[in-house]
């Protein structure tokens, strides 16, 4: 690290020589449009994929800035984003009928669990060593999973929820007719999620690119150097935590928003972890585009891999073995994570960025 | 003169050698062994108060019930202990924090607690056999398991966790990806729903003494913790490999320097410590009658937690890890069961904080 | 050349992009204690622990007794002769003396057991603590024996790191005195701070600076010349 210039500056100076910077705004331009077209086409699979897609981009992404910025390995990224999905599911079920206030009734209360326990962890996170801390953070996640499964007088156990929606995200809504195209609940659904991601999005991109962020970096690449200069490395990290976590409950309503259902295991599953370090892992750390690629990725493959791997089975229809393997695709997305983690640990993003930094060089 | 010999470690003395052991090193801090002097109060009131904090629940439960979750409390904090030793050994020694014993511990079950008994059952050993084919099965049983776990564990040493000594946040990655990969393929080649484990017939049901119900498997469980505990200590502190071992978990690099090629040992020893988790998987699910996946995952929750709270390198830290677990949180689980889990938590939270190496680790 | 037991040529090693040892080259004879001097970050340190295999050379050779040995394993090192004392925690303190000595013996044979005595015999303290944890020694003791545990094997080579390190003058005379005793029945190639202990047990003598041996020469000689002691030693 050069020792004439401050960690903000460098920062600063590292990401310029990272990126092409006209070519990266027009892309995500691009990307902006085509998911406000979506809906406009005719098959429900490709806006239920994209609704998706960005809903998880913003999960990974606040993933992203306390792993990959914050270099703090934590299992409890699951929790908030199931205490998001719960918080929404549980007002709006056992509300009878739900009301526009409900909603933001459920964002307070998600955002106020969320920051609580998240302010508790970083706690823990500064006065404890790494790994512990990762366990500790596990044990928690499952606690609330484990909740989620036996308070059911509250949660309805392990069978889930299903509610609906106030308003116009309400499926008995009728709809308008706009310039001839029928917009359904379900569609105006999708543009609230739209709308909500992108802030979010560029919320994260704005803290990763404000000061705050800057020391971030400066921190987790050389933690001795910012605490001699004076950075009280401390509130940094609380500041990230905080952020990150809230953000991925905010995530949670969304998800619980668009699919109307809850459950303890898609909402508050530990495993889930392993799905959202595959997706911050294959799109790069330390990136928040990754997240969009690691999104992307994990939707795609999760949507062709059942298909390809039933389709090989279908070329040996004897043995039931092959086929069994074909149901359990979930396998190979484990595999996957294994192997990106060996063998390609700066994901797509980070190595495209590599790419480019040596171009600039030369 | 107060000498520390080189015998086995009883468990019942251990905490209180646990304060003298401070007291020791205090002293020896000035340069010379004195004997200590006198009746000291501190250290009184530390052992009695860790006595007596177990006999709190009395409180709230009835004697008779009382007596039986500890029976069960205790059994639970074995069948914990069988994979929380192996565990702290292979981090104390090898520094390598590994998620995917969880794996080893459900491969355990299922191959020795279901496919084994299933098999057995074959032959009429097991549901209605004798007294001799249901020892016959259990020992079976844990062999099985065993081997099934050893096997799984070498694999997993050498192609994973080579590549990643030394970085403690790719270990916990990989290996939690392990366990994930591990628990899918459990429901490839069993099925993800829950499975009826057999029981023995010499291990069904329960003695009735005095209006105490104790269940006979609960018995022979902690009977093979006890044992398994016995056991390792005996090899840690009379053998040369024990010896070995417990040199390693202090300092590696002098080990190797002494001649001990210690690549070799790290293998072993996760092998015997994932062959440990086997059997307490196979323990396992003869104890709860059933098996199902995810259970690798909800016991390495648990083993976790034994380990930070006993210590990560002590064996012996393990063992009274598993048992606060164990009875804890059965006590907790009868009063009020939705935060049994909690007041583990909370326990692994306050060690963490204060006391951050464990009951018996080192500082 | 034959008579060299250990020779390095050109040494490289490094710690992340640090380039510590920058073209180490020295010889040491057979039966001539040799000391190691030079100032804190030379590389006296990081010589002893690439001879023993504990840190990895880039490049360069060592070779033990006509044998390559950079590269090579620490057991296998340790094994083909060269013992090694560290400069910090050269003794296990969660194991007994007794232990401690067991864990250092290759074999279990008559010689070992009779070198044992003679250990014994060189530092009595050790037989009166034979059963206590070497945690609980004093600072003199506990380097008694980590020499004592080297010493078990019948290694040709001795590295011994700083053994004088926080320990009373009173202390590092005695084991002055233990030195001198052993380097009759092996190499010792010792690093050394204290200069008073260096000349007391070494024959031959190199400077590192910066990763590199600056100069060489005869201990006596060396006693003398306080210019070469004030540059490279900051003493005299």
């Amino acid at each position: 690290m050069n020792n004439d210039i401050t960690p903000v500056q460098h920062a600063r100076l590292m990401e310029h020589q990272t990126k092409y910077t006209r070519l990266s705004f027009w892309i995500q331009a691009f990307l902006v449009v085509v998911l406000i077209v979506i809906p406009f086409m005719p098959s429900f699979r490709v806006m239920d994929m994209a609704a998706k897609i960005m809903i998880f981009t913003v999960v990974v992404a606040s993933y992203d800035l306390i792993l990959g910025y914050t270099g703090l390995l934590s299992f409890a990224h699951a929790m908030f984003f199931g205490i998001g999905a719960y918080s929404i599911a549980l007002l709006c079920y056992h509300s009878g009928t739900p009301q526009w206030y409900h909603l933001i009734l459920a964002t307070f209360a998600a955002l106020i669990v969320s920051m609580f326990l998240a302010l508790v962890l970083a706690f823990f996170s500064l006065r404890t060593k790494a790994i512990f801390f990762a366990m500790l953070s596990l044990a928690l996640a499952d606690f609330f999973h484990i909740l989620g499964m036996t308070w059911s007088d509250l949660t309805l156990g392990e069978d889930g929820i299903t509610f609906s929606l106030p308003g116009i995200f309400n499926v008995k809504w009728s709809g308008v007719h706009l310039l001839g195209i029928h917009i359904t609940p379900r569609i105006m659904t999708y543009y609230l999620i739209l709308a909500v991601s992108v802030i979010l999005f560029m919320g994260l991109l704005r803290f990763v690119r404000s000061p705050v962020g800057r020391v971030l970096k400066s921190i987790r690449d050389n933690e001795q150097r910012s605490t001699a200069l004076g950075f009280k490395t401390f509130r940094y990290q609380i500041y990230s935590i905080v952020f990150g976590s809230s953000i991925a409950s905010l995530g949670g309503i969304l998800f619980a928003v668009w699919l109307r259902f809850v459950d303890p295991e898609s909402a508050l599953g530990v495993f889930s972890m392993v799905d959202y370090l595959l997706m911050v892992i294959i799109g790069g750390l330390g990136t928040l585009y990754g997240s969009i690629i690691g999104a992307t990725f994990f939707m795609a493959t999760q949507a062709w891999l059942p298909d390809l791997l039933k389709g090989i089975a279908a070329l040996f229809p004897d043995y039931g073995f092959i086929h069994r393997v074909a149901e359990r695709w979930i396998a190979f997305l484990g595999l996957m994570f294994i192997l990106a983690i060996m063998v390609f640990p700066k994901g797509v993003v980070g190595t495209v960025r590599d790419m480019i930094a040596r171009r600039k060089q030369e | 003169m107060n000498y520390r010999k080189s015998r086995i470690e009883h468990p019942i003395f251990v905490l209180s050698r646990l304060m003298e052991k401070e007291y020791m090193n205090s002293e020896a801090a000035s340069g010379e062994l004195e004997l200590k002097s006198g009746f000291n109060a501190k250290t009184w009131a530390i052992r009695i108060a860790s006595v007596a904090i177990w006999f709190l629940p009395l409180i709230w439960i009835d004697p008779t019930t009382y007596i039986v979750l500890t029976t069960a409390g205790l059994a639970f904090g074995m069948l914990l202990f069988m994979v929380a030793a192996g565990m702290t050994i292979i981090f104390g020694l090898m520094d390598v924090l590994n998620m995917a014993h969880g794996a080893l511990f459900a491969l355990g079950a299922y191959c020795g607690g279901y496919w084994l008994l299933n098999l057995l059952e074959k032959f009429g050993w097991v549901a209605y056999g004798t007294a001799t084919q249901s020892i016959s099965s259990i020992l079976l049983a844990i062999l099985v398991g065993a081997v099934a776990g050893a096997m799984l564990g070498f694999i997993v040493e050498r192609v994973i966790i080579r590549g990643v000594y030394g970085d403690h946040l790719k270990q916990i990655m990989i290996t939690m990806g392990v366990l994930y990969v591990m628990t899918e393929v459990t429901k490839i080649i069993w099925g993800a729903n829950p499975e009826v484990v057999l029981v023995p017939t010499m291990f069904q049901g329960s003695y009735d003494i005095f209006d105490v119900i104790v269940g006979k498997f609960r018995l022979a469980a902690i009977i093979v913790g006890v044992a398994m505990f016995a056991g390792i200590q005996l090899i840690l502190m009379k053998t040369k490999l024990g010896l070995i071992v417990r040199a390693g978990v202090e300092n590696r690099e002098a080990v190797q320097a002494a001649g001990y090629n210690i690549g070799r040992i790290f293998t072993g020893v996760f092998t015997v410590g994932a062959a440990l988790a086997g059997v307490g998987g196979t323990m396992w699910c003869i104890f709860q009658e059933q098996v199902y996946p995810e259970i690798g995952l909800e016991n390495i929750i648990f083993a976790m937690i034994v380990v930070i709270i006993g210590g990560l390198g002590s064996v012996t830290g393990s063992f009274l890890g598993a048992i606060i677990v164990g009875l804890s949180f059965n006590y907790v689980s009868f009063l009020l069961p939705k935060l049994a889990l909690g007041v583990n938590i909370l326990i692994m939270a306050t060690i963490l904080l204060i006391r951050p190496w464990g009951l018996m680790g080192k500082q | 050349m034959a008579d060299f037991i250990l020779s390095l040529k050109e040494i490289h090693t490094y710690i992340a992009q640090h380039h510590i040892l920058q073209g180490v080259t020295f010889d040491v004879s057979a039966g001539q204690p040799t000391v190691l001097l030079g100032r804190n970050g030379a590389g006296k340190s990081s010589t002893l622990r690439a001879i023993i295999g504990l840190n990895p050379v880039t490049s360069g050779e060592i070779r033990f007794s006509g044998q390559t040995i950079q590269g090579r394993k620490p057991y296998e090192i340790a094994r083909l002769g060269v013992g090694y004392v560290a400069e910090d925690r050269a003794v296990f303190y969660n194991l007994t003396v007794e232990e401690n000595m067991r864990i250092s013996m290759f074999e279990e044979n008559t010689q070992a057991l009779e070198r044992v005595e003679t250990v014994l015999a060189l530092f009595p303290d050790l037989k009166r603590l034979w059963r206590c944890n070497a945690g609980l020694l004093s600072g003199g003791q506990k380097q008694m024996l980590a020499i004592g545990r080297a010493f078990v094997n019948d290694h040709r080579v001795l590295l011994i790191d700083e053994p004088s390190k926080g320990l009373a003058p009173i202390v590092v005379d005695q084991l002055g005195e233990s030195l001198i005793q052993i380097k009759n029945h092996t190499t010792i190639i010792l690093v050394e701070q204290n200069f008073h202990l260096a000349s007391m047990v070494g024959t031959d003598y190199f400077i590192l600076d910066d990763g590199r041996v600056v100069h060489q020469g005869l201990m006596q000689d060396l006693e003398d010349d306080q210019e070469l002691k004030q540059k490279y030693l900051g003493i005299g």
